[in-house]
């Protein structure tokens, strides 16, 4: 799931992430992403800070504050330089704007695949 | 924060850009047609595109593709392995005729994610912003292009034929966050070109304007001349330089001060150049490499005048101490002539310096008003770098010592001395030193004398006794 507010934006992120095959969901404001994500449980989900309603780094607080949601991997991917914020709220990651397709899709991937190899080795 | 920057693929450019375009921006290169606005487009392309990020031209509606690609290709920068590969020509003008003016964003992300382009070039944006119905639209299509832009890893630049009037009204000067202008002008018997920062956001650059020349290397530009950034901590030499003419050094206490300038003016054949090349020379020879800038006398006459002396310049070339930089006063420009000066200065390649003569350089400035602030600079470097400089200037009286200038030169120089003839049936050259900054000076006027052994100074002259030898 992407949380972006911006049509055009999304159309960039969309076209890069299905092109690494993904499929991608998105959420124009943090209240209606934070719903979409309890309901659907997204394998990731990566939220601009500047979003309408909820800001990104509040969804990704409350995300990783419910134990039914813990487990989906947040990617803060904002213009605004917040990393020390964004790990403070519980995000996976960062990364900084403007977006870098490769570095965006391979920070995902890694993160994915850290999530699922940490998942297996749980009891 | 420190962005990375993208060379202009100049130097002199990216010196006035504090090291070229800042990355991830929108710049817009503007000016009249014919000024270099695309030449300066494609410069930057072929300089910085790879083939793992390539960049990307898109031509619109004022050229068509194929008279870009041709143009291009008489300049040295022009590389026809990168095109295709890391140089990409795309037609942005017909598809948008076809879809729309509100079609923009969504053709631009089409081109953004098909060709992930580390550099975006839209050539003619001006052309392009012609489509729309309306103000209301350019806005709204223009506003979410610049969101686009703003969001995807990529330099833009939109070149247009705008003039500075539009500066203030049109909205894409709004979102830009850098505007450089270019244009031209037949100032002073010759064209000449200018290259300005009307803008360059969270950066600092070179204000003012700066010529530049368009040659088969593509565009060179020349930074306006400005005093050094170290100005004021510099340290004084204490050191004074033999000037190499016999009888001058005892007139002036010494010699001249390390580092110091100085005006030598005085009529036609007063001994101006060669009193100039004769300090040249004493340097070259004695340990300090001299540069002759000079814009009247071609190398080869130079070559004569020195053979009148006794000394072939091939000599003191062979030991790489003496450099003659000859500009001809027809083609000249005034600052490339100092970046060419400076970069030796910089680098160390100098240490006296003569300047014959001032005049010529006034007469080709394009901004006479602001030529005593261009010799400022000059002397400042000069000091800063320890260089010592005789500069010449020409007066139109023979007889008299006349007004030097109008341009306070003399005011800023260290020292100034005065040429003149001596009225009568036997003319003799003089020389006074009118002024030395820091030390005591001799208050005669002298007979200075040109043999074939060079130029010296041989006593005191006066009305009376006419030339008598020092006592």
């Amino acid at each position: 799931m992407v949380v972006e507010r911006n049509p055009i934006v999304q159309r960039l992120e969309k076209f890069f992430l299905e092109q690494a095959g993904y499929s991608v969901e998105f959420a124009t404001d943090g209240l209606s992403a934070l719903a979409r994500a309890q309901e659907l449980r997204p394998a990731f989900l990566v939220t601009e800070i500047l979003v309408p309603k909820l800001d990104g780094l509040a969804v990704c607080k409350r995300l990783k504050a419910n134990a039914e949601t813990r487990s989906i991997v947040v990617l803060i991917f904002s213009h605004l330089d917040a990393e020390e914020r964004a790990l403070e709220v519980g995000a996976d990651a960062f990364l900084r704007k403007p977006i870098e397709d490769e570095l965006l899709v391979d920070t995902l991937q890694k993160l994915i695949t850290k999530h699922r190899e940490s998942s297996r080795g749980e009891p | 924060m420190n962005r990375k920057r993208i060379s202009s693929g100049d130097r002199g450019l990216d010196e006035v850009l504090s090291g070229g375009f800042p990355e991830n921006m929108i710049h817009v290169l503007m000016g009249a047609p014919g000024t270099g606005k695309t030449i300066l487009a494609e410069q930057l392309v072929f300089g910085n595109a790879t083939s793992k990020r390539p960049a990307l031209y898109l031509s619109t509606l004022s050229e068509p593709l194929e008279k870009f690609i041709s143009n291009t290709q008489g300049y040295a920068f022009f590389n026809p392995a990168a095109v295709a590969s890391e140089v990409l020509f795309e037609d942005l003008g017909r598809p948008l005729i076809e879809k729309g003016f509100a079609a923009l964003p969504e053709l631009i992300a089409e081109f953004l994610t098909q060709r992930k382009p580390k550099i975006l070039v839209i050539d003619s944006f001006k052309a392009l912003s012609e489509l729309a119905s309306g103000l209301e639209e350019r806005r709204k299509v223009l506003f979410e292009t610049a969101t686009l832009f703003a969001n995807y890893d990529c330099t833009v630049f939109l070149v247009g034929e705008y003039a500075s009037e539009d500066v203030t009204e049109l909205p894409i000067f709004a979102i830009a966050d850098s505007i450089v202008s270019l244009n031209k002008t037949g100032l002073a018997g010759g064209e000449h070109r200018f290259i300005r920062v009307e803008k360059f956001r969270g950066s600092s650059s070179l204000p003012g304007p700066h010529t530049f020349a368009i040659s088969e290397r593509g565009l060179q530009v020349y930074p306006r001349l400005v005093s050094p950034a170290t100005f004021g901590t510099y340290k004084m030499a204490d050191d004074r330089v033999a000037t190499g003419i016999k009888g001058l050094d005892e007139l002036i206490g010494k010699g001249f001060w390390v580092g110091s300038t100085t005006l030598l003016a005085g009529p036609t054949g007063a001994g101006k150049t060669m009193l100039g090349l004769q300090f040249l020379r004493h340097g070259a020879t004695t340990g300090e490499p001299a540069l002759y800038v000079g814009f009247q006398e071609n190398p080869v006459q130079l070559e004569r005048v020195m053979a009148g002396l006794g000394w072939t310049g091939e000599k003191v070339q062979e030991k790489r101490a003496f450099e003659i930089l000859y500009r001809s006063p027809v083609e000249m420009r005034v600052d490339e002539v100092a970046s060419a000066i400076l970069e030796r200065v910089r680098q160390g390649k100098v240490k006296r310096i003569v300047i014959d003569a001032l005049g010529d350089l006034k007469r080709r400035s394009p901004d006479p008003s602001r030529f005593s602030d261009y010799i400022y600079a000059l002397m400042q470097w000069f000091a800063v770098r320890q260089v010592t400089c005789l500069m010449t200037y020409e007066l139109g009286e023979l007889f008299e010592f006349h007004r030097i200038s109008g341009e306070e030169i003399s005011n800023m120089s260290d020292n100034v001395l005065l040429l003149r003839f001596t009225p009568g049936a036997r003319m003799k050259r003089t020389l006074r030193v009118v002024k030395t900054r820091g030390s005591a000076h001799d208050q005669e006027e002298h007979v200075l004398e040109i043999t074939r052994k060079g130029v010296s100074v041989v006593g005191a002259w006066s009305e009376k006794g006419k030339g008598k030898n020092r006592s």
